[in-house]
């Protein structure tokens, strides 16, 4: 009686079933693990604008667009139009979004076109650029081009 | 349902299947959120954070090309990597430039520069970018 019993929990070890609870447990842990990083996720976003002097010219008239200039020194202070805008500590730059929007408003409203041109100081951080071009991004600006140095 | 047993007025029975089911398609949909938006990160760069940048365009991404842009701290002057390669000197990016506009007309080059890098730096690239005809340009960012 007793060798056989013995026969028996031997047989049970050797087949070896489908665990359903463990699996849960790992599939859990696995849910658990792409939830928290699912919180932390990075994406990466794009600018995306044209190059001027390659575009195919046409020979349909054009309307020359009422041009702005945003000038960035190297502390990181923007100047539109030689006016200074905002802190070079805020990111978010308000005050030129703002002033942006009400530009493109008045333009739209005239049916012409808004062209910025950023002037970035050699030594301006890239940061500060993006910035900017976030800002022309909240005023629904896409007409931008660049220039090294300084407007004059 | 066989299996189930309790049938009748008996307690509602816990059903095993179905949670598996609802906990896989969990787990798809967050391991799909996760590895899709994470970026093929050069470590040794921070993207500038830009909240209102656009998503990039996947119908263009099989026209994109990334011109990575590091920041050397030492020198303040920034370390041009393309496709994992350390380019010393940046004339030799034009031919290559050029090359890679003649094989696709529709070329996009995706600037993936540090956000600490002088905007003269990222000045010049465009410059080259420009030399070899390539007019459709993009800055990456992170979201945050």
């Amino acid at each position: 009686m007793k060798k056989r019993s013995h026969k028996r929990k031997q047989s049970s070890e050797v087949n070896l079933g489908f665990q359903i609870a463990p699996m849960i447990d790992v599939v859990f842990v696995i849910l658990l693990y792409f939830m928290v990083m699912a919180g932390d996720i990075q994406i990466e976003n794009a600018h995306n604008t044209k190059l001027p002097g390659t575009t195919e010219s046409t020979d349909q008239p054009v309307n020359l667009p009422d041009e702005i200039a945003i000038r960035i020194e190297d502390d990181g202070q923007v100047y539109l139009n030689d006016d200074p805008l905002d802190s070079p500590e805020n990111a978010k730059l308000p005050e030129l979004a703002g002033s942006l929007n009400q530009l493109r408003e008045s333009s739209d409203a005239s049916k012409s076109t808004v062209l910025v041109t950023i002037y970035a100081n050699e030594l301006a951080k890239y940061q500060r650029v993006i910035e900017v071009l976030d800002a022309l991004t909240r005023a629904k600006i896409s007409n931008v081009t660049f220039q090294a140095g300084s407007p004059d | 349902m066989a299996g189930g047993g309790g049938g009748g007025d008996g307690e509602p029975e816990f059903q095993i299947a179905p949670m598996i089911d609802v906990l896989l398609v969990l787990l798809v949909f967050f391991v799909m959120i996760t590895s899709a938006e994470v970026l093929k990160v050069d470590k040794k760069l921070t993207l500038p954070v830009s909240p209102n940048a656009k998503e990039r365009d996947k119908d263009m991404a099989k026209h994109e090309f990334a011109v990575n842009l590091r920041w050397d701290k030492d020198t303040n002057k920034g370390v041009l990597v393309i496709d994992d390669d350390i380019k010393q000197n940046w004339d030799d990016v034009l031919p290559f430039l050029q090359e890679k506009k003649k094989a696709d007309k529709k070329l996009r080059v995706v600037v993936r520069a540090d956000g600490n890098v002088p905007a003269g730096e990222i000045q010049r690239i465009m410059n080259f970018i420009g030399m070899a005809g390539i007019d459709d340009i993009s800055f990456a960012a992170s979201n945050k």
